[in-house]
């Protein structure tokens, strides 16, 4: 055997994206369901309108900490132990956009579990107890995280992307001192008891039992379709943290985009994991594995409802900040300048082929896959045209793409550290 | 149940191949079993470098990572006190370019210079990331010297210092590579849609020729018993004061790491374990609580980690803590907690298992412990569990001569 010669290698074979089963709420609210699941495994989650661009970010926060910490009839702890009987887990995620509350459990208990949950985030009557012990330990992980280098890039990083919008509140520690019991419960009549927006589940129940747990959530839908703010224009220049002790420097470098609804966004896509969205991308050879400065570094296109921007993030020695920020400038050059080889080319669409190939191993990615586009107005084809486009996708193109939106006087650069 | 096949090379690999045909990919999962507890003293942290190393290119392949994303896959690897762990994931039908690259930096590392210096930099760099540059970072670092006084467990998968990495030299890598980088030192697990017999006579291809050397004896220092209490306090600058207990409690393959597991969930998993209802909801002592284990190998930890809230001062909390421990070591749980923790776990193990990746390395852990189908078997042990075995657990357990305590005070 020669050792020097690699294998050969094949093209991925057909995917074929599942569709789950749409199921009506109410007019705004769709009920999605994949029901091949080889084992008794279920998810279901719930996705309330209930986000940080309803409202202060102090009271969004702390109302979706403290959904399930209590009703009239049951205590923090009856609820939880509940869960606990019967082997039930959550999950609790907050962003701009909205709340998803994730339910896990095996499918014989799965019904009860959803019926002490949704029983709990409705009727939430945030005790005055609960919140001031929520409160304490809200402000002192506050304390602890405002003193991190990446804490501190990253608000500022947000205030700049978000520039002059709601997106842009930070809380306080203060924020967190004076919230109300009142406050929360104004905003969970308004966006949890009347703000269920989807629901997916994954799990091979029966329809009887997915009719249950339709039946159990319409009455707290929305009544009208999400809308989200759309109009950003990030602030772009180099702004500065210092901060004495501190032996590594926080970098957040970035600018507004746009989602999957942008005619660039695939080849956007495709550009960001050449420059550092892969462990062989070009930041991670020349910043890391070229000149050691640091850890890891990477890119992403964050989407939001109704728009999204470009980042880059990275962690440096404090020593080598103005080399790596000048690095990343040249790549960005770079990029704009010449054209990508064949060679890159041809290893980066392998990558992402198998990237995909991955991301559709099984129904809990095939739903997240399906849930990444829908909200979007898209159906599972999205992702064939995304196979397509990397098929297609030339040197030329990435070049126009990269003279589009990777101009480094556009960005906004933070460093804290 | 998971279903496998073993079996052994000439040169000494243990393979395991798992069968599932629901995936289009293929996870090709190595162990070594080598890891922090292996090294000398005043070289610490080398298992953890040497794993970056091996991303450095080997003897027939200048660039792994090139080779591996032209094919569709991604690597990574992680480095414990106990073991280093790699895997590739990769479309099934590319499953030899996997195996290509496996072996050949098994076969032999090409153990350039510019590597070495260049993973020296970026190790030190994780180094400030993860320990220095957070608050509560270096808390393993401080606490692994007080809770081990010879066993290496006392220094942490990092290192204990970063000179120590600054001073890594090539006959270092090298003799490292040969003493713990063989086929005799190493398991094997392949996991995906494919033919046995197929995936067999790849695996002797690449694997077979690799000449297999002696798995390295390992004779570690012996923890002495422990007879008193120990304690530390350090000043950070941090927002609240944190306490860390350790106690001493057995090894992996014990019936004790299962009683210990168990218990820590009981009492510091989460929201409606005991420490958190009592300590933090209850009284309000603490702005969090939590208990686990380390899980080692060789002799383990059980800790009650947490922060004291705002203006309660540590005796106050250390007397409540200890009058808890008492009261676990004479009630222990009530029938309807320990049912409910059981459950808790069956459906864990349900959404862990659906991973490929996740079966292989535990089928790779097992092996190490004696015998892969440990994967198996763990969860009846864990049904078996009654009142009393944690009562004995916790009795010979939760016992101050048995503790060593760090306290991190928040500077004034």
């Amino acid at each position: 055997m020669n050792r020097l010669i690699a294998p050969v290698t094949h093209k991925i074979g057909a995917i074929s994206f599942i569709t789950p089963e749409k199921i009506t709420l109410k007019e705004h609210a769709p009920l999605y369901w994949m029901p091949k699941v080889p084992n008794k495994t279920t998810r279901i989650d719930l996705y309330f309108d209930a986000g940080l661009r309803q409202s202060k970010n102090s009271i969004v926060s702390m109302t979706s900490s403290m959904i399930l910490s209590g009703t009239a009839e049951k205590s923090s702890t009856e609820i939880h132990s509940q869960l606990d009987d019967l082997g039930a887990f959550f999950d609790i995620g907050l962003s701009h956009e909205g709340v998803m509350i994730s339910l896990f459990a095996l499918k014989e208990n799965v019904l009860e579990a959803f019926e002490v949950l949704i029983d709990a985030i409705q009727n939430a009557s945030f005790p005055e107890d609960e919140l001031q012990e929520m409160k304490a330990e809200k402000i002192q992980n506050f304390k602890i995280n405002i003193n991190r280098v990446s804490t501190m890039a990253q608000r500022a990083f947000q205030q700049k992307i978000f520039h002059n919008t709601d997106y842009a509140e930070l809380s306080e520690e203060a924020d967190l001192h004076s919230i109300q019991r009142k406050e929360l419960q104004e905003f969970h009549q308004k966006h949890y008891q009347k703000g269920l927006s989807k629901i997916a589940i994954v799990g091979a129940l029966t329809e009887v039992q997915v009719n249950k747990i339709s039946d159990l959530s319409k009455p707290y839908c929305i009544s009208q379709s999400l809308q989200f703010e759309s109009k950003f224009c990030n602030q772009p220049g180099h702004l500065h943290l210092e901060k004495e002790d501190a032996v590594q420097t926080a970098i957040r470098i970035g600018k507004t985009l746009f989602n999957k609804t942008h005619s660039d966004f695939l080849d956007m896509s495709i550009l960001s994991t050449i420059l550092g969205d892969y462990f062989g991308s070009r930041l991670m050879k020349n910043i890391r594995e070229d000149k050691g400065y640091t850890y890891g570094i990477g890119t992403a296109i964050a989407e939001t409802g109704g728009s999204g921007y470009f980042l880059i993030g990275s962690e440096v020695g404090k020593e080598h900040l103005s080399a790596t920020l000048a690095e990343i400038e040249k790549e960005l050059l770079l990029l704009q300048n010449e054209k990508v080889s064949q060679d890159e080319l041809h290893l980066v669409k392998n990558h992402l082929f198998g990237q995909i190939l991955k991301m559709s191993d099984g129904p809990y990615a095939m739903m997240d896959l399906y849930l990444s586009v829908e909200s979007y107005g898209f159906e599972t084809d999205f992702y064939n045209s995304y196979i397509q486009r990397i098929h297609d996708i030339n040197e030329n193109d990435l070049l126009k793409i990269a003279n589009s939106h990777l101009h480094w006087n556009e960005m906004s650069i933070i460093s804290a550290g | 149940m998971i279903e496998f096949e073993s079996y052994k090379l000439a040169n000494g690999l243990k393979v395991i191949l798992h069968h599932d045909t629901a995936t289009p990919m293929v996870v090709v999962n190595t162990l070594y079993d080598v890891g922090a507890r292996d090294e000398h003293e005043d070289k610490t942290g080398f298992a953890h470098l040497f794993e970056h190393l091996m991303f450095g290119g080997s003897i027939n392949i200048e660039d792994f990572d090139k080779e591996l994303q032209k094919a569709g896959g991604e690597s990574n690897a992680f480095t414990s006190n106990d073991l280093t762990n790699y895997y590739e994931i990769i479309p099934a039908n590319n499953l030899e370019t996997a195996l290509w690259l496996e072996s050949d930096r098994m076969l032999s590392l090409a153990f350039t210079e510019k590597s070495l210096e260049i993973q020296r930099s970026v190790v030190i760099e994780e180094f400030k990331q993860r320990y220095l540059n957070q608050p509560y970072g270096d808390v393993w670092l401080e606490l692994r010297p007080l809770a081990y006084e010879k066993h290496p467990y006392k220094w942490a998968t990092i290192g204990k210092d970063i000179a120590h990495i600054e001073k890594a030299e090539m006959d270092d890598v090298r003799a490292f590579f040969k003493k713990h980088y063989t086929p005799a030192n190493a398991i094997l697990c392949v996991s995906g849609n494919f033919v046995n017999e197929e995936i067999k006579e790849l695996i002797e291809k690449y694997y077979g020729e690799i000449p297999g050397g002696l798995k390295p004896a390992r004779i570690l220092p012996v923890e002495p018993i422990r007879e008193k209490f120990k304690t530390k306090s350090i000043d950070r600058d941090v927002p609240a004061d944190a306490f860390y207990y350790a106690f001493k409690m057995s090894e992996r393959k014990s019936e004790g790491y299962y009683l210990g597991d168990f218990l820590s969930d009981a009492m510091g998993k989460d929201q409606s374990s005991l420490l958190n209802i009592r300590l933090k909801k209850e009284l309000g002592l603490v702005s969090e609580i939590n208990a686990f284990i380390t899980g080692s190998i060789d002799e383990g930890l059980f800790l009650i980690t947490g922060k004291l809230s705002e203006n309660v001062d540590f005796e106050t909390f250390d007397k409540a803590l200890w009058a808890k421990l008492q009261e676990i070591k004479e009630k222990g749980f009530t029938s309807r907690k320990i049912k409910s923790l059981k459950n808790k776990m069956i459906t864990s193990k349900a959404f862990q298992d659906q991973g490929l990746l996740n079966r292989s390395i535990n089928l790779c852990m097992f092996e190490l412990l004696g015998d892969a189908n440990g994967i198996n078997e763990e969860e009846e042990i864990y049904q078996r569990i009654e009142n009393k075995d944690i009562l004995r657990f916790a009795k010979s357990t939760l016992v101050k001569e048995n503790c060593a305590l760090l306290k991190i005070n928040k500077k004034k």
